[in-house]
């Protein structure tokens, strides 16, 4: 392999994140003066960006994850009985077929107990599902435009700016609020930009912000595609808001005026003090209360 | 994602739910059958539960759950003799246009766009189908990858050029498309 072909083959490794330490840095300093390798790159960047716009390539029905959450609820909650707990397992296995039963009466009693089990259960599991997949989402997101592998679209400071560049590109009614700062204030964030992002079978808007070392996302959806569900849940001014933290990340969801909010950061706050990223004019106010 | 000090494997093994699209989409990859990659998915996720109290703290339960889906899998196949490859559903080639949007022309764009990687995806053979799906939807690193597959990160990655070349073909008129229709809807 000569020189070229190997700086070509970092190329891949390079977007990969597979190159470290000296080999990154000689790579980096190779591609500043090389127009092959950043042709190569573009052609591969555009590549994985198609792919990455297409994710998830497919997602699993609302049925299977509730299936599979009502496993693992009984499993991992410790108040489920040691018995029932085999039985859903066992359930989990012969529900793939009914060749599987010879006698009916057994079919008859599987179907009755994924009966009952779908009433008392599912419509919270589903919620439940639901809500960890938006949340999950918004974590993703999150990370890949932490790694740089989600560009924004537009990168701008204006809350005006982004509410109209979002006009007609996402299926709802999309408005960031206008700065309540006076012009002597200095704001605690600062707006980055935004851009589209996959959601579902349609879009979201992804809107970033900044604080001294940190980036902050907000995630946004229509209410019918995407729930909000557990976590601490915080009260403000009638809106109720869900607080986790998940992967190392603050998440705080919440639903208003028909659109589902997830705001993803890596602050060391507390869960109130997260909410006044977006609301910095109520910090002395004592606006928030957590239940 | 790996277990913490402070995060029991029962309770991570619930977060665990997370890589549920990424299961479903490897085991469809693999399967190209809806109904038989529910299945996989289920099945995987029974294993697991089972097998949790012998997972390790420090385990990374992502690529774990790969592995098992994939194990699964094989032994299936195994089990087979032969593959059975059926089409994929209707409700999986199909675009849904159900969902309208404020403007239609951007939903379509973004539609039309998945639906070519989807197809673009299944046309290749499935070791490349494999690491494309590993590498670029679920970014685990090459040697997540190779410990998954059970082969050498050489061959991960070598597998990964190869199928990207083929891909990139094969999705050579969706670039051009959507690179068009992008614009126009930007604009």
């Amino acid at each position: 392999m000569n020189a070229g072909d190997e700086h070509c083959h970092n190329v891949s490794l390079y977007l990969d994140n597979e190159l470290r330490d000296r080999e990154l840095e000689d790579f980096r300093a190779h591609l500043a003066h090389c127009a092959d390798c950043q042709s190569q790159l573009e052609e591969e960047q555009a590549l994985a960006d198609l792919l990455h716009r297409s994710r998830p390539l497919y997602r699993a029905s609302d049925e299977l994850r509730a299936r599979v959450i009502a496993a693992q609820d009984v499993s991992v909650s410790g108040h489920a009985p040691e018995r029932l707990h085999r039985r859903v397992l066992r359930l989990l296995k012969q529900s793939r077929g009914a060749s599987e039963f010879t006698f009916p009466w057994r079919a008859v009693a599987t179907i009755a107990f994924v009966f009952v089990l779908g009433m008392v259960f599912v419509p919270t599991i589903a919620r439940r599902a639901r809500a960890a997949s938006y949340v999950d989402t918004a974590l993703t997101t999150h990370r890949s435009y932490l790694d740089g592998k989600l560009p924004l679209e537009i990168n701008s400071e204006s809350p005006e700016e982004v509410t109209a560049w979002f006009a007609g590109k996402v299926p709802f009614d999309f408005r960031l609020p206008t700065s309540q700062l006076l012009p002597n204030d200095q704001p605690a964030y600062r707006q980055v930009g935004a851009r589209l992002v996959n959601y579902g079978s349609s879009y979201a808007a992804l809107v970033t912000f900044a604080m001294k070392n940190d980036q902050i996302s907000l995630l946004v959806a229509s209410s019918k595609s995407a729930e909000v569900y557990g976590g601490e849940e915080i009260v403000s001014r009638g809106l109720t808001f869900h607080y986790q933290t998940k992967a190392g990340f603050n998440v705080i969801t919440w639903t208003t005026h028909g659109l589902t909010y997830a705001l993803v950061s890596s602050l060391h706050t507390s869960a109130s003090r997260s909410c006044l990223v977006c609301h910095q004019n109520m910090a002395d106010k004592g606006e928030f209360s957590e239940q | 994602m790996s277990l913490t000090p402070e995060g029991s494997p029962a309770v991570e093994a619930a977060a665990g739910i997370e890589h549920i699209d990424g299961l479903f989409s490897y085991a469809l990859v693999l399967t190209r059958n809806r109904s038989e990659a529910e299945d996989l998915v289920q099945e995987t996720y029974v294993r697991a539960i089972r097998a949790m109290g012998r997972l390790r703290t420090g385990s990374n339960i992502k690529s774990w759950l790969f592995t098992i889906l994939r194990n699964i899998w094989f032994n299936q196949l195994r089990q087979r003799r032969t593959a059975k490859v059926i089409a994929l559903d209707e409700e999986e080639s199909a675009v849904d246009f159900a969902d309208t949007a404020k403007d239609p022309y951007a939903f379509y764009v973004s539609k039309v766009e998945h639906q070519q990687v989807r197809e673009a995806i299944q046309q290749l053979p499935v070791d490349f189908r494999e690491v494309i799906l590993l590498r670029e939807f679920e970014e685990l690193s090459y040697q997540e990858i190779a410990t998954i597959l059970d082969c050498p990160a050489g061959t991960v990655m070598s597998r990964l050029a190869r199928a990207r070349t083929k891909l990139r073909t094969l999705l050579s008129a969706a670039f051009e498309a959507s690179n068009f229709a992008r614009k126009e809807v930007m604009e």
